[in-house]
């Protein structure tokens, strides 16, 4: 390996290694999210001859590091359960609250009942809220790092914030009548 | 879907998202990649790669020279087959690159065609525009005077548009050299162009452009497709213009700008 190359390789590593550790993170790596990000990385330069001019690094990255984070389940047996296994690993990520509770940027009543949406929506729908905007990715960057055509994402997206949204409303207003019925 | 129903719900799970602890990546992860990579066999076909990377700039290269020698030849100085010419690995670090205030990202090819430019609407005088800004404005005398003027609510973009028989609808758009980020440009291909001796950019593909703000970010909203496309400075202002032009037309509508006083 040439030590231009070598050199250009290292800072693609560190500018890149935030995100994908963050994605590996919220897709389910929970402890070992930092060794899922160094075999996604070792993985992408032994691919890179593969690597189409034109196409972003990032997504790609994001790829690898999303088949690895899955991977990492694959003992746990069926699809169902490896499913269960990698969201038991982010939920507590998405609960935790900050020490200094002033710095906490949501209620914890809508926190919490964000995180128990996000925990009935099917796996599908919850990979591609998480991506799209839990991680902030683009469309077409949730698409490449799912594997998903681009008209899926968008339907799946869309399909997963109507239900969200349901399950919210029907929460909040179930709330509210406890409430009346608890003054009454 | 009705949008705004679920904009609190987009808004609070991106808040729920950011509120996430960021594992912070391990200060040796570079170097036990490197390591791990060196002990790699050395990807075999690396010659390859770069011997079709350049047959294909080189065919590419002959297809444009071929059918707009005459228009070209004026014009264009160096050809700079931007990031498809350079080897994998160098290519993906320089994944963009910086051009007064406008950075420009590799792209895929997108659409064959791209609609119109938008019209600028006739709120400002070209003088009252010039006044409000920081930068130095100019107006191409090729072009006569704009029928729309408009400077952005932060001062940093000033727009003018032009409907013309001859060359439709053209805008101008004009920005500030000095900052670091104003316009994401994602492009397959681009070329090096040259206005009055000095260097210019020509997206001759459609592709995808969108405003910056400061910090880089992108305000996803302005996001639009366009068209042929010369991107040129003038001292500490960037200036865009994009039309149904070829290079040369877009360059003799460069060449004609005079500042504004």
């Amino acid at each position: 390996m040439r030590g231009g190359d070598r050199d250009a390789y290292a800072e693609l590593v560190n500018r890149h290694a935030p995100v994908a550790i963050r994605t590996a993170a919220l897709l389910g790596a929970g402890g070992e999210a930092e060794d899922v990000v160094q075999e996604a990385f070792v993985k992408a330069y032994a691919a890179l001859d593969r690597f189409l001019p034109g196409a972003p690094f990032r997504s790609w990255l994001l790829r690898i590091v999303a088949n690895e984070t899955h991977n990492l389940h694959r003992a746990s047996g069926r699809r169902m359960a490896r499913e269960r296994r990698a969201w038991e690993q982010s939920q507590p990520l998405l609960l935790a609250r900050p020490d200094d509770p002033a710095e906490a940027l949501l209620s914890l009543e809508r926190q919490s009942a964000l995180v128990r949406g996000l925990a009935r929506l099917s796996p599908e729908h919850r990979q591609v809220v998480t991506c799209r905007y839990l991680l902030d990715l683009d469309e077409a960057e949730t698409a490449a790092v799912l594997g998903w055509p681009r008209g899926t994402v968008k339907s799946r997206l869309r399909r997963a914030l109507i239900k969200l949204g349901d399950m919210l409303d029907t929460e909040a207003s179930r709330d509210r009548a406890r409430e009346v019925k608890q003054r009454g | 879907m009705a949008e705004g129903r679920y904009d609190d719900l987009v808004r609070d799970l991106a808040t729920l998202g950011r509120g996430v602890d960021p594992p912070v990546p391990p200060k040796g992860l570079a170097t036990a990649v490197m390591d791990r990579v060196a002990a790699l066999p050395t990807p075999d076909r690396p010659v390859n790669a770069w011997t079709r990377v350049w047959r294909r700039t080189g065919r590419w290269v002959a297809d444009i020279v071929e059918s707009r020698r005459r228009r070209i030849a004026l014009v264009v100085g160096a050809v700079l087959l931007a990031l498809l010419a350079t080897p994998p690995v160098r290519a993906a670090v320089v994944d963009w690159f910086g051009f007064g205030g406008v950075r420009v990202e590799r792209g895929s090819s997108g659409p064959s065609a791209a609609p119109p430019p938008p019209e600028v609407a006739q709120d400002w005088s070209v003088s009252e525009a010039a006044a409000a800004v920081d930068f130095t404005l100019s107006v191409p005398v090729e072009l006569g005077d704009p029928d729309g003027v408009e400077v952005s609510p932060d001062r940093r973009l000033v727009s003018m548009s032009w409907v013309t028989d001859e060359d439709g609808v053209v805008r101008l758009d004009q920005f500030d050299a000095r900052f670091d980020f104003s316009v994401l440009k994602r492009a397959p291909g681009v070329f090096y162009a040259a206005v009055g001796g000095t260097d210019a950019l020509w997206f001759e593909e459609p592709h995808e452009v969108v405003l910056l703000e400061p910090d880089g970010s992108r305000r996803t909203e302005s996001a639009r497709l366009a068209g042929h496309t010369l991107i040129w400075l003038d001292d500490v202002t960037t200036l865009r213009l994009e039309g149904d032009l070829s290079l040369e037309r877009a360059v003799e509508i460069a060449e004609s700008c005079v500042t504004v006083d």
